[in-house]
C-alpha cells in the first residue's frame, strides 16, 4: 500500500512544483514590495516626525498583535464588503506585503537608531541634506545591523505565506491539503510539503548566518 | 563674523544660555572655558544651528541663524565643527571622510575633491593615511582627519568642542599644533578647551562661562593670572590643581 501511495505521490510531483512556484511567487512578490515599503516606514519611524512616527508605530503594533490568518481573511472577505473585490492571489500578496513591511519597518528603524547620534551630527554640521545624511552616512552603517535579521525575517515570512492557502491560493500547503485527500498518508504528503519549504528557506538561513558572521567581523574592525 | 545679541536658550526648565552677548571678529581666535555643564558646547552648537535658539539674534557671516527661514546648508558649509569624539565616518577611509561633503554639498568633482583632500591630509601631517579607516588610526590621528574634513570645505569659521579632551596625553600636542597653525593662518576660531598653553599662544580673548552665562571676557594672560570674578578664580584653582 505504502509503495502504491509513494508512486502516486511521485506522479503528483508536477502539481507540487506548481504549488512551490505559487509559494515562491506570493512570498517573493511580497518580500520585494514589503522590503521597499518596510524601509520607507522604518526610515520615517526613526525620524523626528512625531505624528507619522506614532501612526506607523500603531499600525505595526496592530498587525503584529493580530493573527496573520485574520488579516488575510479581512483583505479577502471583508474588503469586498466596502467595494474592493480581490482575487485570492492579489489579496494574499497584499496581506503578506503588509505583514512583511511591518516586521521590516521595525528592523530598519532599530538599525538606524543604533547608529551613534554623533554620526548624524557630523553629517548635519557639514551641510549634507537630510537625504544625503541618510544615504551616505546613516544607512550604510545601519545596514550592518539590518541585514542579518532582515534575511532571517524573510525565512519567517516564507513560512507564514502558507496561511494564504486558507483563501484558496494553491500554494505548496494547499497542494498538500488537496493531495492528502487522494493519498491518505499524511506524514508522506506533508513531509514532502515540509521539504519543499525547507528547499526555499535553507539557502536563506545560510545567507543570514553568513551575513551575521560578516557583519560581526566588520563591526569589530570598526 | 559671529554676533550673539541677547541670546537665550532653554532645555525644558534649564536656562542653558542666559542672555549671551558676544562678538567675534574675522580672523579672531576665542577660547571658551568654564565648568562642565555651563553651556559651552551648547553655545557653539547654536552657531551652526545644531541647536536652535529661542530668543535673541545670532548672526553669522551676515546670515541670520536665529531666523527659521534661513537656509542652513550654506552656513553649515562655511563652518567647520570639530567634536570631542571625532565622529569620523567609520565606513569610509580618511580620504572618503574628507571628500564626501565637498562632493555632495559643494558639488566639487570627485578627482578635484580627492586632490584637495590629499593636500589637506598632508597639511595635518597624515598624507600617508588617506586609505586608512578611522579604526586603524590613533585618537590624535582621527582628530586630525576630522580637522582636515572641516578644512576641505574651505570654511570661514572653525568651531572646536573640547577637541583634545578625549585624547591620551601624548596625542594632545599633535592636534594642538595643527590648531595653532590654523590660528596663525588667520582662521576665525572658537575653541572650547581648558588647554591654557593653547589659549596663551593664539587666543585674543578667553570667554569664561558658568551656569549659562558669560561671566568674564578677558585676554588670556589677564584671565589666567588675574581673573576678576570669584567663580573664575574658583574654576582656575580647580583646573590648576589637576
Ligand atoms: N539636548 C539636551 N537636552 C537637554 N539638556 C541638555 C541637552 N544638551 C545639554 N543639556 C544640558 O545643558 C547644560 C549645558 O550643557 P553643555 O552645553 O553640554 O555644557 P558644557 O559643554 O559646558 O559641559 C547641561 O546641564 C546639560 O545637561
Ligand atoms: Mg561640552
Amino acid at each position: 500500500m505504502w509503495s502504491f501511495y509513494f508512486s502516486e505521490l511521485i506522479h503528483s510531483l508536477p502539481f507540487f512544483l506548481k504549488g512551490l512556484w505559487m509559494t515562491v511567487a506570493v512570498s517573493g512578490l511580497s518580500l520585494i514590495m514589503g522590503t521597499i515599503i518596510g524601509f520607507i516606514w522604518g526610515i520615517i519611524r526613526a525620524s523626528r516626525n512625531k505624528i507619522l512616527r506614532s501612526l506607523i508605530g500603531a499600525w505595526v503594533d496592530l498587525i503584529r498583535g493580530t493573527p496573520f490568518l485574520v488579516q488575510v481573511f479581512i483583505v479577502f472577505f471583508i474588503l469586498p464588503g466596502i467595494g474592493i473585490e480581490l482575487e485570492a492571489f492579489p489579496a494574499a500578496v497584499i496581506a503578506l506585503t503588509n505583514l512583511a513591511a511591518c516586521f521590516i519597518c521595525e528592523i530598519v528603524a532599530g538599525g538606524i537608531l543604533a547608529v551613534p547620534s554623533g554620526q548624524r551630527e557630523a553629517a548635519r554640521a557639514s551641510g549634507l541634506s537630510a537625504y544625503q545624511q541618510l544615504r551616505y552616512i546613516i544607512l550604510p552603517q545601519a545596514m550592518r545591523t539590518i541585514l542579518p535579521p532582515l534575511v532571517g525575517q524573510y525565512v519567517l515570512l516564507v513560512k507564514d505565506s502558507s496561511v494564504v492557502s486558507a483563501i484558496g491560493v494553491v500554494d505548496v500547503t494547499r497542494v498538500g491539503w488537496l493531495t492528502v485527500q487522494r493519498i491518505p498518508e499524511g506524514i508522506m504528503v506533508f513531509g514532502l510539503v515540509g521539504i519543499l519549504y525547507f528547499v526555499i528557506c535553507y539557502p536563506l538561513i545560510n545567507l543570514s548566518n553568513i551575513l551575521e558572521r560578516r557583519m560581526t567581523v566588520v563591526a569589530t574592525k570598526l | 563674523m559671529i554676533s550673539f545679541k541677547n541670546v537665550n536658550k532653554w532645555f525644558g526648565d534649564l536656562h542653558v544660555l542666559n542672555n549671551i552677548n558676544l562678538e567675534v571678529e574675522k580672523g579672531e581666535v576665542v577660547v571658551v572655558c568654564g565648568p562642565s555643564g555651563s553651556g559651552k558646547s551648547t553655545l557653539i552648537r547654536c552657531i551652526n544651528r545644531l541647536e536652535p535658539i529661542q530668543e535673541g539674534e545670532l548672526i553669522v557671516d551676515d546670515m541670520k541663524v536665529h531666523d527659521k527661514k534661513t537656509n542652513m546648508t550654506q552656513i553649515r558649509a562655511e563652518i567647520g565643527f570639530i567634536f570631542q569624539s571625532f565622529n569620523l565616518y567609520p565606513h569610509m577611509t580618511a580620504l572618503g571622510n574628507v571628500t564626501i561633503a565637498p562632493i555632495k554639498v559643494r558639488k566639487v568633482k570627485k578627482e578635484e575633491a580627492e586632490k584637495l583632500g590629499q593636500q589637506t591630509l598632508e597639511r595635518v601631517g597624515l598624507g600617508g593615511k588617506a586609505g586608512a579607516y578611522p579604526a586603524q588610526l590613533s585618537g590624535g590621528q582621527q582628530q586630525r582627519v576630522a580637522i582636515a574634513r572641516g578644512l576641505c570645505m574651505r570654511p570661514k569659521i572653525m568651531l572646536f568642542d573640547e577637541p583634545t579632551s578625549a585624547l591620551d596625553p601624548e596625542m594632545i600636542n599633535e592636534v594642538l599644533d595643527v590648531m595653532v597653525d590654523l590660528a596663525k593662518e588667520g582662521m576665525t576660531m572658537i575653541v572650547v578647551t581648558h588647554e591654557m598653553g593653547f589659549a596663551r599662544e593664539v587666543a585674543k580673548r578667553v570667554v569664561f562661562m558658568d551656569e549659562g552665562q558669560i561671566i568674564e571676557i578677558a585676554p588670556p594672560e589677564k584671565f589666567f593670572t588675574k581673573p576678576k570674578s570669584d567663580r573664575a578664580k574658583l574654576f582656575l584653582s580647580k583646573i590648576l590643581t589637576h
